[in-house]
């Protein structure tokens, strides 16, 4: 059915939000990114002709480094997260122990609640040159004060950060598949992990994906995990925009670089997306 | 006006009401708010907040004036950028500057010039350590002669550091803690570069040097302000740092420590910390306060702690500030006092050419 | 009869399972423990004495405290603005079928794939311009941009597990669309949109890039306060609120456990219900 004139003013507090919040900042972003700095100065010099030499300056090579990294480390640890998450959202999904799904479903919310920086903390404290954790990421063939370790440093607390939101997700996907399904499986013989690797991963799939693609995003994104795990050797994209923005006052460079990660994120999620639709229609993708 | 203030009147009303519900219920009178200013000073954390709160304990109920602290993060310019798109409806009154972030303020015409007639202890202080604008008034307040240099913790270096370009030798791998080029305005490059025979408008060779430091992975730990120094320099996990006094003032509490400020091959650096006064409707109360740490014996219990040298001559010296500090014979030989408002238009592309040439260094 | 494969792969998943719980767990342990430090500095685990001293500077800090009343006024503020908005933009969405339908959800949705620092960056830009330099204000408009797409999505999943069936008998006996919507179709999607504005309030409540931009000296979210402690005076009172932390998100489980119910929070899915 086709909306009636009157049913437009839903969309009326919705809209409003979206263009003011959303639309028209980013719009003074784009604006921003096209103003001259001059070293010394705070911001963007409004009275000057725009130019374009803030993104000319990032297309040096050493700047696709950057991204490189985040994607790199992003896909890494949404890739775990999803190797991890699975078993915690199958016992969740299928166990019949109700005291033992509401502990993890218990667990996991409280992840959630619990705030990210505290959580990061708590792994500086355990995992960092003090912690009692420091001898687990030497098994990763690296001293406790090199630029690796601090690359283990910012995985771990990326995966401490996703992996609740990706097992969430995950349960959700596996209650989806109808038990009976594995049940059939291993009447007709076939054992437990057969049926579950065979039955349910396959119809996972499309669940999996979209997972992976959540825990990419906000990995890709993040801030807060290299600001404090990265011990000033690794940082992502959204580092080098802050330092921009706090450190050297340099307003213009940070617009630039915050439009291009727009763009890249609005491209790899919908476009992704896109890809994962067509493969497998009844996907909803990343939603 | 903004809405903001409706919230804020909202709030006060509020509050007013809650304290007009609980006078009139037990049927007491409050006494009278003592007649004083907020005020509201942007300070660095660790030892110059502790101190400065001891400090403004007894000023608080000898004044009236109370005092709200916020910490600096990070960087010169981090408070700088902070106050740029509010200028000029800022909420700070009184910032803790050095010397760099001080010729910024005044670049952009922020600070209120002060004399020695609204602060009568002003005129102790020698006027060299002042920074004046370009009409030549006085504009900041000057508390403290503090340092930069290199320095290691003993107890985790085998063999005493005789010149920096030991830093080069495998035993230093991952040892080395260093300040990002921003912070300390670029001083880690300027003491690069005169290692190699440059100073702070020919830092090429100091780039040079922090490629090798960087190439032989013994660059360990980047840190940004004095929390993630003394914390990486307590934690052990790197033995070797560039950093200010005052940041090894602390680590000096707790571990050996020796500063190399009497290098052979190199110096050290010197400037001066102090107050900045905002152009504000509370410039009274602020220069009261700033007044108040300039008098000689709270000049001297604020450097104490900080491993700082007052600027007021009649202070005493600290002990921990007596390393640094040079006799004039030694002044030219070991200090440099380096172009900080040439230095603070550097930083922009010194922090590009950081992010493109030594990070990926760093990683590999 | 067990089989070797299903042993092994038993095996395999309960590692996998309890590497994941203690790898989530063990931090907050070590946290918990370091906050009884005694030392005045952080050093190596475990402490050599205990004390509560970092817990009395805690006490004495009123930035937590104050961070943690904003924190709550911006995430209930914000949750209630995007449940109402996302609400209705979700109604619409859910009842009408029109060209470019879609892609109106897909432009409603899109905030959630904007970088947070992005967010805040230009949030803070356009308040720059408009004048408002509240950080109050700030917080608020960006808490609001951030949550409304998933109450918007929450509504929207919720939704369309109900009937359109039940919207039209309920008109046939009488009620407006309006009414029938008010009436019917909301309360069965209550659990839906509830678990959506939790999700939202505790999104907005643990952010911190957001907030990191738009906060003021006055006005300064509790993940804010905790990271500009961690930059600007690193040391244990952290650790200290971080335990507190613990405490308070454990209470906070069993309540919503007994008030609304874990499982109900997170559904059975279609074959259990």
């Amino acid at each position: 059915m086709r909306p009636t004139p009157a049913a437009w003013l839903l969309l009326v507090p919705g809209g409003l939000l979206l263009g003011g919040l959303m639309v028209a900042p980013l719009g003074l972003l784009a604006l921003e990114s096209l103003r001259e700095f001059v070293g010394g100065r705070v911001g963007g010099q409004a009275d000057r002709p725009l130019t374009l030499a803030n993104y000319a300056e990032l297309l040096n090579p050493a700047y696709a480094l950057y991204f490189w990294e985040t994607f790199r480390i992003g896909a890494l640890v949404s890739l775990l997260a999803l190797i991890f998450a699975f078993p915690i959202a199958y016992v969740a999904a299928r166990t019949p122990r109700r005291g033992l799904r509401k502990g993890i479903l218990g667990l996991l919310i409280a992840m959630l609640f619990l705030s990210v920086v505290a959580r990061l903390y708590a792994i500086l404290m355990a995992y960092g040159p003090t912690g009692p954790l420091k001898g687990i990421a030497q098994l990763f063939g690296t001293s406790a004060s090199s630029a690796a370790f601090a690359e283990v440093q910012v995985m771990v607390g990326l995966l401490h950060f996703v992996l609740p939101i990706v097992a969430l997700t995950l349960i959700g996907t596996v209650q989806n598949i109808n038990p009976r399904l594995e049940e059939a499986a291993m009447a007709l013989g076939a054992p437990r992990w057969r049926a579950v690797t065979g039955v349910v991963l396959p119809l996972a799939v499309p669940g999996l994906l979209s997972a992976f693609l959540i825990a990419f995003a906000m990995c890709i994104s993040n801030f807060v995990v290299p600001l404090i795990l990265g011990r000033g050797v690794v940082l992502f994209v959204s580092n080098l925009m802050y330092i921009r923005f706090s450190e050297i006052a340099n307003f213009p460079s940070g617009a630039a670089i915050g439009i291009i990660m727009l763009v890249l994120s609005f491209g790899i999620v919908f476009g992704l997306t896109a890809v994962i639709r067509r493969l497998w229609p009844a996907a909803g993708g990343v939603r | 006006m903004t809405s903001g203030l409706t919230r804020r009147q909202w709030m006060k009303g509020a509050a007013l009401a809650g304290t007009t519900a609980a006078v009139a219920g037990p049927g007491l009178v409050r006494p009278a708010q003592a007649a004083g200013t907020n005020l509201m000073v942007v300070q660095w954390g660790a030892a110059w907040i502790d101190v400065s709160k001891k400090i403004v304990a007894p000023y608080e109920k000898e004044t009236g004036d109370r005092i709200a602290w916020e910490l600096h993060a990070g960087g010169a310019m981090a408070i700088v950028a902070k106050i740029k798109p509010n200028w000029p409806n800022v909420p700070y009154h009184v910032i803790s500057c050095w010397d760099p972030v001080f010729s910024a303020m005044i670049k952009e015409d922020w600070l209120e010039p002060v004399s020695v007639a609204e602060m009568p202890n002003l005129k102790e202080i020698p006027e060299i350590f002042f920074q004046k604008n370009a009409k030549g008034q006085l504009m900041s307040v000057p508390l403290s002669t503090a340092g930069a240099f290199w320095g290691y913790r003993k107890d985790l270096v085998d063999k005493p550091i005789e010149s920096i370009e030991q830093l080069l030798e495998p035993r230093f791998k991952g040892k080395i803690c260093v300040p990002y080029p921003v912070n300390l305005t670029g001083l880690l490059l300027v003491t690069l570069a005169m290692q190699r025979g440059g100073d702070e408008r020919n830092v090429e060779p100091g780039w040079e040097f922090l490629k090798e430091l960087a190439k032989r992975g013994n660059i360990g730990r980047v840190i940004n302000n004095n929390s993630e120094f003394i914390n990486a320099m307590s934690a052990g996990d790197v033995s070797v740092a560039f950093f200010n006094n005052g940041g090894w003032s602390v680590v000096k509490d707790r571990f050996p420590v020796t500063i190399l400020n009497r290098l052979k091959d190199n110096k050290g650096f010197l400037y001066n910390e102090g107050f900045g006064i905002l152009k504000s409707d509370r410039t009274e109360a602020a220069k009261r306060f700033a007044n108040h740490f300039a008098r000689a014996d709270v000049n001297e219990m604020y450097n104490i702690p900080l491993g700082s040298g007052p600027t007021n001559p009649k202070a005493k010296v600290g002990e921990k500030a007596a390393d640094f500090y040079y006799t004039p014979d030694e002044l030219a030989q070991y200090a440099h006092v380096a172009d900080f408002g040439y230095l603070s238009a550097q930083v922009n592309d010194w922090a590009k050419r950081w992010e493109t040439e030594i990070v990926p260094l760093l990683r590999a | 009869m067990k089989r070797l494969g299903d042993v092994v792969a038993s095996v395999l998943f309960v590692l996998l399972f309890g590497t994941a719980v203690l790898f989530l767990v063990i931090p907050l342990a070590v946290s918990v423990v370091m906050s009884f430090d005694a030392r005045e500095y952080i050093g190596p685990f475990p402490p050599p004495s205990l004390s509560l001293h970092w817990y009395e500077a805690l006490w004495e800090n009123t930035a937590y405290l104050d961070g943690l009343w904003v924190s709550l006024q911006i995430g209930l503020l914000a949750t209630g603005v995007s449940v109402v908005a996302g609400g209705m933009a979700a109604v619409f969405l859910d009842r009408f079928r029109f060209p470019g339908r879609d892609a109106l959800e897909t432009l409603f949705l899109s905030p959630k794939f904007v970088p947070t620092v992005v967010v805040g960056f230009s949030i803070l830009a356009l308040c720059a311009t408009l004048g408002v330099r509240d950080g109050w204000w700030r917080l608020l408009f960006g808490h609001i941009i951030i949550t409304l797409p998933f109450t918007l999505r929450a509504t929207l999943a919720a939704l369309v597990g109900i009937r359109r069936s039940l919207v039209e008998a309920a008109m046939i006996l009488g009620a407006s669309e309006f009414r029938a919507y008010l009436d019917v179709v909301m309360p069965l999607a209550r659990t839906g949109i509830l678990s959506g504005a939790l999700f939202a309030f505790v999104l907005s409540f643990d952010e911190v890039a957001v907030s990191l931009f738009l906060s003021d000296p006055f006005t300064t979210t509790l993940p804010v306060a905790l990271v500009a402690e961690m930059r600007a005076n690193l040391n244990l009172t952290i650790a200290a609120v971080s335990a507190l932390f613990v405490g308070l998100t454990a209470v906070a489980i069993l309540v919503l456990d007994r008030l609304v119910g874990l499982d109900r929070v997170i559904g059975y899915g279609i074959y259990r219900s």
